[in-house]
């Protein structure tokens, strides 16, 4: 299947661009992600990417003074499961997950860490505005039983 | 979600422990603290992340602007980490060449005065 057309996400989110929920969406992707197969290392940089992605959406969204939701999708496809992540910040209001404090100057800082922790990072801007933002992390491969003689 | 912090003083250093999950809603109290402790005149810190559940890169961001802190006063800021998922997240970004990271806050204060 091509990478710009996956599986239908086996769940949705939808909320808002708060920062004291991203331990909640992680707590959420967290259990889907283990129960559709994804290793518990897996899991922790999926947590981590997770995390950086919607600062970084959260960040562009609060810059533009906007509260629109940020959604997400996880999806499972037969051997990886994906994560995509909408969210409405206009171009260049998009922030990186380090605030702009001078603490670390770095932009885009934390997706180039999300790119090492997942395979296909995909972070466009949408046509029509806002950006989405797509990768993948494999799922333990599941034996099958021999077939019945 | 909340993160702890717990302050103690161990000869010439300050040790922080940090309880919890270090991100974009709870690092500014975790950057609050550290400003603190250097305002305070602690100039040589230890950071013990033994507690933490997770990090992502708010929280290195924090505690690259402790060090630097602390460097202006000539000071130094030592991690304690033996958990290999926040590890990584040091590894990746290439702070493991910035940051002392040690098994233990003994071994951390030991090796800062030696």
């Amino acid at each position: 299947m091509a990478s710009s057309d996956p599986a239908p996400a086996v769940v949705r989110l939808a909320f808002p661009p708060l920062p004291a929920l991203l331990g909640t969406v992680r707590l959420v992707v967290g259990v889907v992600a283990r129960k559709a197969g994804v290793d518990e290392e897996g899991v922790e940089d999926l947590k981590v990417a997770i995390s950086e992605t919607c600062a970084v959406a959260v960040n562009g969204l609060e810059g533009a003074g906007l509260s629109t939701p940020i959604e997400l999708d996880l999806i499972e496809e037969a051997d990886r499961f994906g994560v995509e992540v909408r969210d409405a910040a206009p171009a260049g209001e998009r922030g990186a997950a380090v605030p702009p404090d001078g603490e670390v100057d770095d932009r885009q800082f934390g997706l180039a860490l999300v790119d090492a922790l997942v395979d296909g990072l995909d972070d466009i801007r949408l046509p029509g505005g806002g950006h989405r933002t797509r990768f993948w992390l494999p799922r333990a491969r599941t034996e099958l039983p021999p077939p019945l003689t | 979600m909340d993160l702890d912090l717990n302050v103690q003083k161990e000869g010439d250093h300050a040790v922080l422990r940090v309880g919890g999950e270090i991100d974009v809603y709870t690092a500014p109290k975790l950057r609050e603290k550290l400003i603190e402790l250097v305002s305070d005149g602690e100039y040589h810190l230890v950071v013990d992340l033994e507690n933490v559940d997770f990090l992502d890169s708010t929280g290195l961001g924090v505690l690259v602007g402790g060090l630097k802190r602390v460097r202006n006063h000539d000071g130094s800021l030592r991690l304690v980490c033996t958990q290999e998922k926040i590890l990584k997240i040091f590894r990746i970004t290439g702070l493991t060449k910035v940051f002392p990271i040690h098994s233990s806050v003994a071994e951390a204060i030991s090796d800062s005065t030696e």
